[in-house]
């Protein structure tokens, strides 16, 4: 186990560094002059010489590249134009929401695809199972935008059950722990079942290949030749292999849900990374979107050295890639 | 794509198969639903999806001349979405086809040109996986610039590592056949191995990936669309009237509710005809059948009549099993693989059920546990110290199980649960019964000669041997000291000198605790080490019964005593093993008469009449057969 965390952690730096070269690199696909594409076509000739020799365009690029990661790593990402802010500061105040909605989307999803799964394997090829094959197809074809929007319809505009839009109601005033938690759930509900539908579909569809496997596999009735109850066989050794075998899938489902979140934040103005980036794209604002970009893109990739370990956890004979 | 398709035979036979597909023609038709009217809709008398008219906005649907009412320009709603499909799937499809093509050139090229190219490649695919693909897409577009073209790029660019991954695969796959390296003996260059050999092969894979990522494609371009980075007005596409109708959610719904059908609709006709050609390209896929449903006993199983004992039987019997039958599903109904199977075991006994692999011995173990599995279903009678198992409920069964009738399988590698430690394992089966069980978990570990083995309680089973793995799944069966072990071929995945270990364990702890032994195997060797009667098995029924040395001296059957003549004696390298030739009848074959008289040396004409019963011949020997060698009355 140790052996493994240290393997995978060191693997870890390498990956890192690319995804900040990505970064670095995708910016310099900004056709012209970069310093006028951030300030935009009103700038001062001052400003634009001032951010060109903040650039460094002079210097060769691996060596800006190393400048730029220099400054992040102290946690500086340059100077937002239109929030006219640090980029750090604007990114890490919306990273939190981003983080709370992913993660309740994510093990939402998790539970959901694992429970379909499991079930439809149990009726294999009865109605149930065919259900459930028919909604994970809906599911993963379902655009999730458009999701978010059928459920404000429902359960915002015709029922009024929950908010359509926001993290915490404007108008609370001192709501106090118990209050203020209530009031975020309610407005969590809504965007994180928009995202937890579809990534419960992909990894329904797994769990259900999965669980078809391990239910079929000797020591499952082996444990049934040793006189075990079938409600353990099912909860203690079923589940934990087709947990070990859906883990990797889950972490991908993290991907879909940090990304997918640029979608949903705009539909139900959540603040929270994804509309920053909206925002940043549509303003030019080149240097937010950078910065935003490499802060997602990191927490992805902890993400899934998190699914990896979890999977080692749950499976030994893993081995580190 | 045509091309492709017709590159392989393999996948042109399996697109004829596409009508067999119900999931697949379901895909084709709801595509067809969407794409012939986006196709057709210049053609159709649709007003121009652009043109506005500020008097006639967000008419609802049916009104004059607006089929599906306008929207909040005034604009008509069919032609905007019909025009809008197009566009959609056009830059869905364009994305794929970039995508596949530079992702597909990538793989190939690292696949097979060298170490340092793959090296270089893989790392940036790895590097490009690492991000969520959509915001790879933003990134791209955020620095491109709005536009349809250049979400198009984006969301191709996003996804050509994941082809140029999978197409390494399987070009890595196709290198290593052998057909490759005959091409190269023969002489081929490189080019023409690629274009003769490699391509065409590669095609079905491509088409598949294809197929299966142009649904996501369609939803990411609509996603960036929707965010205002994709079509840019007036132009639109369905994702680009998804985000513009969502201002008016609240009054107007289809506005923004019809576009994400349309999207939803599309894709799932793709996402089923990927699904679809999926199966038609897997070689192992059939077309559906109506499921047989899986069944465990019917109801003709008890048979009331009162167990049979030998006359001269001293102690009544532990296990009795009366006719029976084990039926396995197939294509055209049941097959008889088992059928009236007939024995009795007596406490402390230690029998042998021997036969070829195949004639049904494992099935025959398994349904004295009422343990076979979906599909196989059992007949006749099995009774423990008299009481019928049949018919019992699921939660009686669940107690004799592991608690009166133990069960130690074949292959020990797949014996234990691979996600826990021994330990666990060990304590589970202890506690399967409540808290009464037989023996500790220290216990059971010296019973099994396992106490030397340091820190085995925290071992997971890949961290033991072979050997060590099958004294666990012994230990477990005896957690609760039953009163008949069943070991399926205990120790045929072991190798020679594990097997005497494990043959000498088994024997002692019948011994010692009076327990009887049902032994299953197909080797005659190590069942005379351990038993002391044999029930020889030969395609699905019990050809003869006899203690062990009364069969090893005088074997009644022919077939038993093909099987002594084929098995090598120790200190007698001279013997001659007489093969047997010829193959046991399928389970389904129609077949009169003894089942063994196309291979036995002794047949007669009347052996193919009526198959002969499983009679006495005294001495405590049963056998099947109208001529037994050396008629021992």
């Amino acid at each position: 186990m140790g052996g493994y965390v240290v393997r995978r952690l060191l693997l870890l730096l390498p990956v890192l560094l690319g995804v900040s070269l990505v970064v670095f690199a995708v910016m310099a696909l900004v056709p012209g002059d970069p310093a006028l594409a951030i300030l935009g076509p009103y700038a001062t000739p001052e400003r634009l010489a001032e951010l060109r020799a903040e650039l460094a365009l002079d210097q060769p690029w691996w060596r800006r590249w190393l400048d730029w990661l220099a400054g992040v790593l102290k946690g500086d990402m340059g100077r937002s134009v239109s929030l006219e802010r640090p980029v750090a500061d604007a990114v890490l105040e919306r990273l939190g929401p981003t983080l709370l909605l992913a993660a309740a989307a994510l093990v939402l999803g998790a539970v959901l695809g694992l429970a379909a799964g499991l079930l439809a394997a149990l009726r294999h090829n009865r109605t149930t199972d065919r259900l459930v094959t028919l909604s994970v197809l809906l599911g993963i074809s379902l655009p999730p935008f458009w999701l978010g929007l059928l459920l404000i319809l429902l359960f915002a505009v015709w029922l009024g059950w929950l908010p359509a839009s926001g993290m915490i109601t404007p108008w609370l005033r001192d709501p106090g722990a118990a209050l203020l938690t209530a009031d975020v759930l309610r407005h969590l509900l809504l965007p994180s079942l928009s995202l937890a539908l579809v990534a419960a579909s992909v990894i329904g569809r797994i769990g259900r290949g999965a669980a078809l496997e391990v239910l079929a596999a000797d020591h499952i009735r082996l444990c049934r030749a040793r006189g075990l109850t079938e409600r353990r066989i099912l909860l203690v050794h079923a589940l934990k292999g087709v947990l070990a075998r859906v883990m990797p899938v889950i972490g991908l489902q993290a991907g879909f849900v940090l990304g997918g979140a640029v979608y949903i934040e705009t539909i139900f103005q959540w603040p929270g990374l994804g509309r920053l980036l909206v925002d940043a794209i549509a303003a030019r604002d080149l240097l937010l979107v950078q910065g935003g970009v490499l802060v997602l893109a990191t927490a992805y990739v902890l993400v899934n050295l998190a699914t990896d370990l979890a999977q080692h956890a749950l499976d030994r004979r893993t081995a580190a890639a | 794509m045509s091309m492709a398709v017709t590159g392989s035979p393999a996948s042109a036979a399996g697109l004829l198969r596409l009508r067999r597909h119900p999931g697949a023609l379901a895909g084709l038709g709801l595509l067809a639903l969407v794409l012939l009217p986006a196709l057709a809709a210049p053609l159709l008398p649709l007003p121009d999806p652009t043109l506005t008219a500020p008097a006639g906005r967000m008419q609802p649907a049916l009104s004059a001349g607006h089929l599906l009412g306008t929207d909040h320009l005034g604009r008509d709603l069919l032609s905007r979405l019909l025009w809008g499909a197009r566009a959609s799937i056009a830059v869905g499809a364009l994305a794929t086809l970039i995508a596949a093509l530079v992702g597909g050139l990538l793989g190939l090229a690292a696949a097979w040109l060298g170490r340092l190219l793959d090296g270089v490649v893989m790392r940036g695919v790895d590097v490009l996986m690492a991000f969520p693909y959509l915001l790879l897409a933003l990134a791209i577009v955020a620095a491109l610039g709005p536009g349809l073209g250049n979400a198009m790029l984006a969301i191709a660019v996003a996804n050509v590592p994941f082809f140029a991954r999978a197409m390494r695969g399987a070009a890595l796959d196709i290198r290593h056949q052998d057909y490759i390296a005959a091409a190269r003996l023969a002489g081929h260059g490189e080019p023409a191995i690629l274009a003769r050999e490699v391509l065409p092969n590669l095609a079905p894979t491509l088409l598949l990936l294809m197929t299966t990522t142009l649904g996501w494609m369609v939803l990411e371009t609509a996603g960036l669309s929707f965010l205002g980075l994709g079509a840019q007005p007036p132009a639109a596409d369905l994702g680009s009237m998804l985000g513009e109708g969502r201002e008016f959610l609240t009054t107007y719904p289809r506005v923004a509710v019809l576009p994400g059908l349309l999207i939803l609709l599309l894709v799932v006709g793709i996402n089923l005809l990927g699904d679809g050609l999926r199966d038609l390209l897997d070689p192992r896929w059939s077309p559906p059948r109506p499921a047989a449903p899986a069944q465990v006993s019917p109801s003709r199983a008890a048979d009331s009549r009162a167990p049979q004992t030998h006359e001269h039987d001293p102690t009544p019997p532990l296990l009795t099993v009366r006719d029976l039958g084990v039926d396995v599903s197939g294509p055209e109904g049941p097959l008889p693989a088992v059928a009236g199977v007939d024995f009795h075991l007596r406490p402390g006994e230690r029998v042998a059920l021997v036969g070829e692999s195949g004639c049904g011995k494992t099935l025959t173990a398994l349904a004295l546990l009422r343990l076979l599995p979906a599909g196989v279903s059992q007949r006749g009678d099995v009774r423990l110290r008299g009481r019928t198992l049949m018919g019992l409920s699921a939660a009686v069964l669940r107690d004799l199980r592991g608690r009166r009738i133990a069960y130690v399988p074949q292959e020990p590698l797949t014996a234990l649960d691979p996600l826990f430690r021994v330990g666990a394992q060990l304590r589970e089966a202890r506690r399967a019964h409540g808290e009464e069980a037989a023996y500790t978990t220290q216990a059971l570990v010296r019973m099994v000669g396992l106490e030397q083995v340091p820190g085995l309680l925290r071992r997971f089973p890949h961290e033991l041997s072979g050997g060590q793995r099958q004294r666990v799944a012994i230990a477990l069966a005896l957690a609760h000291g039953p009163d008949l072990l069943i070991a399926d071929e205990a120790t045929t995945a072991l190798d020679v000198t594990v097997q005497r270990e494990i043959l000498q364990l088994l024997r002692r702890l019948c011994d010692e605790q009076g327990r009887a032994l049902l032994f299953v195997s197909h080797d005659l060797a190590l069942v005379a080490a351990l038993c002391e009667r044999v029930l020889v098995m030969y395609a699905g029924r019990i050809v003869e019964d006899a203690p062990l040395s009364a069969l090893l001296r005088r074997p009644a059957h022919p077939y038993t005593a093909a099987l002594l003549g084929a098995t090598p004696e120790l200190g007698r390298p001279d013997k001659a093993l007489a093969v047997l030739t010829g193959e046991p009848p399928a389970p389904g074959a129609q077949l009169t008469g003894c089942r063994f008289a196309h291979r036995c040396p002794r047949v007669q004409r009347v052996c193919r009449g009526d198959e002969p019963a499983l009679t006495d011949h005294g001495d405590g020997r049963r056998v099947r057969c109208l001529f037994p060698l050396e008629d021992p009355a």
